[in-house]
């Protein structure tokens, strides 16, 4: 695949000599996956397309499967076809960006999902823990053995970030639920999710979230008669009667916003040392739902609508209710809720959040701790 | 947690998970007991998964996928022999060009059918009668592939044909010896182009079950690294169709054992146990001294009228 990249690259270098013109952009986007991963590269693309379709002063490149030990070089060659702002969409990136940065001063870089910047570098990224929050809500209510199976990729601070949303989320619908996790070590590894999955519905678990690249999960949740959550990309299509609701990306909110600013001058090669895009539901950059426009599946409102629990701060209210209250306090721009509002308490009894308190973007993006109801290998637990 | 539900957990997972790796394995017995390494195994699988795929949701007809994955493969394998007992090339640097290109190419003509679920699975098969049986029922004859029956006796008459049939003599005489086969009025290249191809075959329907049974959908990249774990199974087996049985259903029951004991067990060291088992056993192998059954030209390209 990464052949075809560079053949594609070649090609566009001729076209590409012909003078930018006066407060055009030309972008180039940088992925780590083929393009047909049906998840982060993908997704990437998507929004890639979205942008260059909205923004008649934009044009864009892009190239696919690039090894992050080799991004210095696919960003030199995208500098010299033009590129004037350069996006590198994987966490791994992260150096060999900064370095290009500084040997570009005068082109503007964006890295997805990592921490390091520079006057003409921003890091962006856009998170799912709302969203898990939401999805742990509706878990909580249609799990009936109170087991709810997730098939984690690594035991990284982002992925026990998200398993802990959901179950707090579980846990808010149904206290003694528990959220089982199995690790499959690998981004990407359809026979691995699968096993995994396997093994926690023999454990008992019968409702299903995850975080991998591949529709896998869904399928064997949907083969057993199981709900489950999609992840990442719409994953509706692959089992209608059983994708509850899921976490959807839309990566084209924040290089809408970014490219916009460009062009009006807001941003600038000497001006981005401080510029950090943290976005969530209420910038739009995620949204809750089995597709998009889907929130809930029809097919699952019954059963959410009865489940009425007796909530401390609303009272009678039925998870259908607590599921959209909760995503509009957090969707509606002046955002009042947090998942991880204190006092959270991890599993091992200690207090992580203060009561009222909310953790800050540092504290989410270095969360090891596991909250109470986690159940299997935390790797990287802090200990007392 | 009772031993039952983990035993019933353990089977039929090893079945499932070891009915490719069961297919694969033979494959790669026979070519390399004509004296051929295939190394491609993995290219042919995927090339295997994703032509199943393909045909399977265009038509509708999931045995329909599995027949063009198996001639896939075989086409594929085809490659293979012409390079290596044709133009005698180096078996190894072709067998991984094939896995390289296999890979690529499906990836590349998959891209259009990614994230599509498929439309009409190959029916798992529940025995009658069998699967009502405590214990043995729902381990064995519940929800399994009817690939895993297919592979299981697939394996008992391959193993038949080797051990037992003149077909099996000289295929095996061509491994070990294809100057005095030749002499014999054996025709190598002929057997050794069956051989290869037979492998691609089996491959191909690895890849096939894959795609349309184990996980109905398409995903470049899918076979994640199971064309190796045959090569290693078919050393594991020492080149026997009946010990690739347990071998395969061994290395299942471990992959499935890495998830069900993660709460006991450091994830990481269950996730590379089939992986250092596999080097135990080849270093076992070598430490013998026993040659456990490697055929003696292995690897060698033949040339006619060469000592």
């Amino acid at each position: 695949m990464r052949r075809i990249g560079i053949v594609v690259l070649a090609a566009l270098a001729f076209l590409g000599l012909s003078a930018l013109a006066e407060g055009n952009i030309k972008a180039g986007f940088i992925y780590v996956g083929p393009i047909g991963d049906y998840g982060w590269s993908h997704a990437h693309n998507e929004a890639r397309e979205i942008v260059d379709q909205g923004f008649d002063w934009l044009e864009t490149l892009y190239v696919e499967s690039v090894p992050e030990g080799e991004v210095e070089t696919f960003i030199d060659q995208l500098v010299a076809q033009g590129c004037n702002v350069i996006f590198a969409t994987s966490f791994g990136f992260m150096d060999g960006t900064l370095a290009a940065a500084q040997r570009h001063p005068d082109v503007i870089f964006a890295h997805c999902s990592g921490f390091k910047r520079a006057p003409n570098m921003a890091t962006y990224m856009a998170d799912f823990y709302q969203v898990y929050y939401l999805n742990g809500l509706m878990a909580g209510a249609l799990t009936k053995t109170g087991k709810i199976g997730y098939v984690g990729a690594f035991p990284i601070p982002e992925v026990k970030r998200h398993i802990n949303a959901f179950t707090i989320g579980a846990r808010e619908v149904n206290p003694n639920a528990e959220v089982h996790v199995k690790w499959i070590y690998e981004w990407f590894n359809p026979a691995a999710a699968k096993e995994a999955a396997e093994a926690l519905i023999a454990e008992g678990c019968d409702v299903f979230a995850f975080t991998e690249d591949s529709p896998t999960v869904v399928q064997v949740a949907a083969e057993h008669g199981l709900p489950s959550f999609g992840h990442y990309s719409p994953m509706y299509d692959f089992a209608p009667d059983y994708v509850v609701s899921g976490q959807l990306v839309h990566w084209e909110a924040i290089y809408r916003d970014f490219l916009k600013k460009i062009h009006d001058g807001v941003y600038t090669p000497k001006n981005l040392q401080h510029v950090d895009y943290w976005w969530l539901l209420s910038q739009g950059a995620v949204e809750v739902g089995a597709k998009p426009g889907m929130m809930i599946n029809p097919v699952f409102e019954d059963d959410l609508k009865a489940c009425v629990i007796d909530h401390p701060v609303f009272g009678k209210i039925s998870a259908y209710d607590l599921v959209m209250t909760r995503y509009n306090q957090m969707a509606d721009p002046g955002v009042t809720f947090d998942p991880f509002q204190g006092p959270v308490y991890d599993r091992k009894g200690n207090l992580v959040i203060p009561e009222g308190m909310w953790p800050s973007v540092d504290t989410l993006i270095t969360l090891e701790w596991a909250v109470e109801g986690v159940v299997g290998p935390w790797p990287g637990e802090p200990e007392e | 947690m009772d031993w039952q539900s983990w035993l019933i957990g353990i089977v039929g997972r090893a079945l499932a998970f070891g009915t490719p790796l069961l297919w694969g394995t033979l494959g790669e017995i026979y070519a390399e007991r004509a004296g051929v390494v295939n190394l491609g195994v993995e290219g042919m699988m995927v090339l295997g998964a994703f032509s199943a795929f393909a045909v399977a949701q265009s038509t509708g007809h999931p045995g329909l996928g599995i027949l063009v994955a198996a001639l896939v493969g075989g086409g594929a394998a085809l490659i293979h022999a012409f390079l290596t007992v044709t133009l005698r090339a180096n078996q190894y640097v072709s067998g991984l060009a094939l896995t390289m290109f296999g890979l690529g190419l499906a990836g590349l003509l998959g891209r259009g059918w990614e994230g599509i679920p498929l439309k009409q699975p190959l029916p798992s098969v529940t025995v009658p009668g069998l699967s009502k049986i405590p214990l043995l029922g729902p381990m064995l004859f519940e929800d399994q592939s009817i690939l895993t029956y297919i592979g299981l006796v697939l394996a008992v008459v391959l193993w038949l044909l080797l051990y037992r049939t003149r077909w099996g003599i000289v295929l095996r005489s061509v491994g070990e010896s294809p100057a005095t086969a030749d002499a014999l009025g054996v025709n190598v290249f002929l057997v050794r182009y069956l051989a290869v191809i037979l492998g691609g075959v089996l491959a191909g329907v690895a890849g096939g079950y894959l795609s349309v049974e184990y996980r109905p959908s398409w995903t470049e990249g899918m076979t994640a690294g199971m064309g190796w774990i045959v090569i290693a199974l078919t050393i594991f087996a020492g080149w026997d169709p009946l010990q690739a049985i347990w071998g395969s259903l061994f290395f299942g029951a471990l992959y499935h054992l890495s998830y069900r004991l993660q709460a006991w067990l450091p994830p990481e060291l269950l996730k590379l146990m089939p992986y250092a088992f596999a080097i135990l056993v080849l270093a076992i192998a070598g430490l013998s001294g026993r040659r456990r059954g490697a055929p003696g030209a292995l690897g060698v390209p033949y040339t006619r009228g060469e000592k």
